[in-house]
């Protein structure tokens, strides 16, 4: 990226920063953060809230075990999907529909929870490993269809996938509504919940740790794939130049439908974690934008599937403090969303920064 | 003379490389003045600075006797300097005039497009060239992009004109019409800084010759005071040999076939027009013409990356017409793309991804599902080694290499054997543009050692001299079809001359 603005005093040009150190990038971060909670003070102030206090509430998100826990429940679908979408990332293929295939993902879970429960289908052992199985295809599959249209007639996928996001969402709408409602739940648009054994919970009986769990298995899956399989090297290839990867004998089509299947997949899988570890039922709105995060999880973690883990986290900590604050200070909840964006915001232009450089020059030639 | 120019001490180090070290170089007005060297030795870097894109870390300018201080092109314009880049600065979409005038601060908010277009077409005429100023620049060739571009500068009243490898976009008529124009800037009090690595063309058009190497520079002398010979040995710092080399190879059985073929090209007309020719091994047949006379396009279809429209395509007695890269390559097709930093590498991986490009999905660098980094990285080193690729290590990143480096690292991939043996047929398209001396030799040397190993060459160049010291038989290629096809002793630049402008008169 270059970028000049030409002005009447100078020019200012954007570029990039050739190298730089490991503390010089540790130390932007911080001071992005604090620059971050400076606002945030100076909007709490405004809304006549006391900023000591809510950031006892946010950094207490960190340091109380409960809460912690939270948090990386809420990240596991960030880091799912976020995976996913390293692996669609790095294949040069922009799915913006990470939200749309975490919402197809828990369409497949609950779909299989309730064969069970309504009709009887499969031992108890094979729920499990069967809404694993429904998530990652149904996942997939609503990640194939933009690839099938990219792969196969030239399509660009950021519509489609984008699109494919309220086609999802609606579908779980009709499903809730409709045929999918509880019988027994006075009317609301909920399933029915979940039973113990088709919860997330398998370690300690704690869905965090399960997630966790996954969420490690998942990025070490990912690395695995990018890194020491042919498919990964392929992808690479393709992300790099379809061109080239056409020269050196690849196929191309091939590859971006695998790609895409795989990157809705793990998507899919997030969306597993929602119903069968955060809420334990399908309901509207399951999903408050996971997918969308996700996105920016991923590009912040350099589409290194490791890194990706801690920054889900991370992130699922703001999520959680969000809620924290809503409850212990009664600050509204769209105050909260704005001091997630208020921080997502300055670690965004924090990590610009870290990567680029602003010079200004000044104008006309100087004789001496 | 007036001196234009005066540069003293330039320094100007990047990191792990001094690009120019204490560089001494002077313009004086009225002369074509050649900087030669080969690629990497600071010559670009040299004339960015002049241009006021870099600032030296040491060293002094001075511009018509005065010291001078380039903040940017803008200051460097403003006393008169001027650049042509080898890659061209244009708006395609837009006509010429518009071009030309971008950036132009005479008028004030309206601008007045009659003048300008008389101007540029008195100015364009001048030196003999056809420009229409209302044209748009995607309609141009890459001739009359290129007079756009010296155009340009001129009209802002240039009077330093500095030219990076003008000719590598050009063809031969196309050259000498701007040598013509170059020496007739020259006659009216200009000076001209022409960048080169072709010998051929400093002693055709530049009056003194600097040469550069490694960042240093070697001599400047009068042209017509020194000799190609000469010339070379300071610029690779070691006696070339000129003349034939001959490889004798014992001509065997047909490697390719090809009958009748019709390709589509890009812009959905036949490119190529019904081709056929014939391969053996140990043969290499050389394909001359103007390039975009569907060469490439000839060698795509044979690489297996463009379906034929019509026609068959054999390797070895096998019919492969319309398989896809990845048969071809395994039926033993080597291919040197044009272009190798575009289309050949990957420019964001590693030396090694970029050795492993095709072979990597053969063992025993994988199998089934894996990647065998271990065999890789080792076969690497080899390569590297052998083919003589100047690179850090294995796993630099192959946009750090130079030009030559890449078509080193090209080469190996292609011809080293590890996708299962040695070719039995190379298709090489324009495998030494570009490149300097050094690298020109090793490609060729590369190509007969592989004619005498037995591998088929289908060798494409606009270059006729290194055609007639390369080829066993030359094909003269325009508009899609084969002129003629001439064996090595009756071959000369005239009849093959005679042939693409036959197929001119044909086509026109």
């Amino acid at each position: 990226m270059s970028l000049k603005i030409e002005t009447r005093f100078g020019r200012i040009r954007v570029e990039r920063r050739v190298g730089y150190g490991r503390l010089y990038s540790i130390s932007m971060t911080l001071l992005s953060l604090a620059l971050a909670f400076l606002v945030v003070a100076l909007i709490l102030a405004s809304l006549g809230l006391d900023p000591v206090k809510a950031f006892q509430v946010i950094f207490g998100v960190f340091m109380k075990p409960s809460l912690l826990l939270e948090s990386i429940k809420q990240s596991i679908p960030i880091c799912l999907a976020a995976l996913g979408l390293s692996i669609a990332f790095k294949m040069n293929f922009w799915n913006i529909g990470a939200e749309g295939q975490i919402y197809m993902g828990m369409i497949a879970s609950t779909g299989i929870v309730l064969l069970h429960a309504y009709y009887g289908f499969f031992h108890e052992w094979m729920v499990m490993p069967l809404m694993f199985l429904a998530s990652f295809l149904l996942g997939g599959a609503w990640c194939l269809i933009p690839g099938a249209l990219k792969a196969r007639l030239g399509v660009n996928e950021i519509l489609p996938t984008l699109m494919l996001n309220y086609v999802a969402i609606l579908i779980v709408d009709f499903l809730v509504h409709g045929p999918w409602r509880d019988p027994k739940g006075y009317g609301f648009p909920l399933s029915i919940p979940f039973p113990e054994y088709t919860k997330l919970n398998i370690v300690l009986g704690e869905p965090a740790y399960t997630g966790l769990l996954f969420s490690i298995l998942g990025a070490a899956a990912v690395f695995f794939l990018l890194e020491y399989t042919k498919l990964g090297f392929e992808i690479k290839v393709v992300g790099q130049s379809p061109a080239v990867a056409r020269y050196a004998g690849i196929r191309v089509r091939s590859t971006i439908l695998l790609g895409s299947f795989l990157a809705g997949g793990l998507a899919g899988i997030g969306g597993l974690s929602i119903v069968s570890g955060i809420i334990g039922r399908l309901r509207p709105g399951a999903s408050p934008g996971y997918g969308y995060t996700a996105i920016i999880v991923a590009a912040l973690a350099g589409l290194n599937p490791w890194v990706t883990v801690a920054v889900s986290i991370f992130f699922g900590g703001l999520i959680t403090a969000g809620g924290a604050l809503q409850m212990s200070m009664g600050i509204p909840k769209a105050a909260a969303q704005m001091i997630q964006a208020v921080i997502f915001l300055m670690i965004l232009v924090g990590e610009f920064i870290k990567r680029y450089r602003i010079v200004i020059e000044r104008p006309g030639a100087s004789e001496r | 003379m007036e001196k234009l120019v005066e540069l003293r001490g330039i320094v100007k180090r990047f990191p792990g490389v001094v690009a120019n070290d204490r560089v001494d170089f002077e313009l004086r007005r009225g002369e074509v003045h050649a900087l030669l060297g080969e690629n990497g030795a600071g010559k670009t870097t040299l004339m960015n600075i002049l241009y006021g894109l870099y600032k030296p870390d040491e060293g002094e300018i001075y511009v018509r006797g005065k010291r001078v201080e380039l903040r940017s092109p803008r200051d460097a314009i403003s006393l008169g300097i001027g650049m042509v880049h080898q890659n061209f600065r244009l708006v395609e979409s837009h006509t010429v005039l518009e071009n030309i005038i971008l950036g132009l601060r005479e008028d004030g908010l309206r601008i007045d497009f009659e003048k300008h277009r008389r101007r540029i077409i008195e100015l364009s005429e001048r030196y003999g060239w056809k420009i229409d100023p209302m044209a748009r620049i995607w309609q141009l060739s890459a001739g009359e992009k290129q007079q756009v571009e010296l155009l340009k500068i001129l009209y802002r009243g240039a009077e330093i004109l500095i030219l990076d490898e003008p000719t590598s976009v050009l063809t031969v008529q196309e050259t000498r019409r701007l040598f013509e124009a170059l020496r007739r800037m020259a006659r009216e009090g200009k000076g001209i800084i022409f960048i080169t690595h072709k010998l051929n063309e400093v002693m055709e058009v530049s009056d003194r010759v600097t040469v550069m190497r490694r960042g240093r520079v070697v001599i400047t002398k009068e042209t017509r005071e020194t000799t190609k010979a000469e010339l070379a040995n300071y610029m690779i710092g070691r006696p070339i040999v000129f003349g034939q080399k001959k490889a004798s190879a014992q001509l065997g059985a047909v490697v390719l076939k090809v009958i009748d073929l019709k390709v589509l090209g890009d812009r959905g007309y036949p490119a190529v027009n019904g081709v056929s020719l014939e391969v053996r091994r140990g043969e290499i047949l050389g394909i001359a013409g103007v390039s975009g006379n569907g060469q490439v396009e000839l060698a795509e279809a044979i690489a297996g990356l463009r379906k034929p429209l019509a026609g068959r395509i054999l390797l070895n007695g096998v019919d492969a017409t319309g398989m896809d890269a990845g048969k071809m390559i395994e039926l033993g097709v080597a291919y040197i793309p044009p272009e190798g930093n575009k289309l050949g590498i990957v420019p964001g991986f590693r030396v090694v991804d970029n050795l492993f490009l095709k072979a990597y999905r053969y063992p025993p660098y994988s199998n089934k599902l894996l990647l065998n980094w271990g065999k890789m990285l080792e076969k690497a080193r080899e390569l590297i080694e052998e083919f003589g690729i100047v690179t850090p290590s294995a796993l630099s990143r192959a946009s750090s290499l130079s030009g030559g480096n890449i078509q080193r690292l090209i080469l190996a991939r292609e011809l080293s054997g590890i996708i299962g043996g040695i070719p039995r047929l190379i298709v090489a398209a324009y495998p030494t543009k570009g490149l300097d001396i050094g690298a020109t030799e090793f490609v060729h040397d590369l190509l007969l050692r592989y004619k005498e190993m037995g591998s088929g060459i289908i060798f494409i160049s606009e270059d006729l001299e290194e055609l007639l010291l390369l080829s066993d038989r030359i094909a003269v290629m325009s508009g899609g079809r084969i002129r003629g096809v001439l064996a090595r002793e009756e071959a000369d630049a005239e009849k093959i001359g005679l042939l693409m402008s036959e197929a001119v008169v044909q086509a026109g």
